[in-house]
């Protein structure tokens, strides 16, 4: 599942370390987030798009679609 | 200040419970009149428990082992475990059958495998009803 959350994060110009502090997981989570290796579950997903004042959808995109 | 304490107690847990076999080893091995292991058996899981502690604070995989907080690390933790029971599951059914092709009753390996069967039948029903 794609997504947009390093593009998001870099435009809040927040580090990997910073988002992960935010959100209560590790870095190498949001790194293997944004790098597709790593599909979150809903209320992680859920917690991410809240951080970016965003739906879920605008955030993941289903490979499909 | 209360999520701070649960969290210490949860990173704690396996330290603990690693230190608490280790006298397990000492009482179990002091009454099999070897004392010097059991004493050994003991420095060797504090040591573990202590390396867990040291290596939480390097690494975040060990980190999130210990504190159950990443749900990726968990889920990570959890895939491993199921990986380790498989393989102990060839183990046990091997012995097994090399025991019985040998003429032998097959314990403890039959034991083993019951246990680990109605385990498994077992925590299948307990999630199932959980949803």
């Amino acid at each position: 599942m794609r997504n947009d959350v390093r593009e998001r994060r870099a435009a809040k110009g927040l580090s990997q370390a910073d988002l992960a502090q935010r959100l209560d997981v590790s870095r190498q989570t949001i790194n293997s987030i944004e790098t597709d290796r790593y599909t979150p579950s809903l209320p992680l997903a859920i917690a991410i798009a809240r951080f970016f004042g965003a739906g879920v959808e605008e955030i993941f995109h289903a490979d499909h679609s | 200040m209360q999520t701070t304490a649960r969290t210490s107690r949860k990173y704690l847990a396996t330290p603990i419970f690693s230190v608490l076999m280790g006298v397990v080893y000492l009482v179990a091995l002091s009454v099999a009149g070897e004392p010097v292991y059991g004493v050994l058996a003991l420095a060797v899981m504090v040591g573990f428990s202590g390396a867990l502690l040291l290596a939480r604070r390097r690494s975040e995989t060990v980190k999130g082992l210990l504190d159950h907080r990443d749900e990726r690390i968990s889920a990570i933790d959890l895939r491993a475990t199921a990986i380790t029971a498989l393989a102990m599951i060839v183990v046990i059914l091997v012995a097994f059958v090399v025991q019985i092709a040998r003429g032998q009753s097959g314990w403890p390996y039959s034991m083993l495998g019951f246990v680990g069967g109605v385990s498994y039948i077992a925590a299948v029903i307990c999630l199932r009803i959980r949803g």
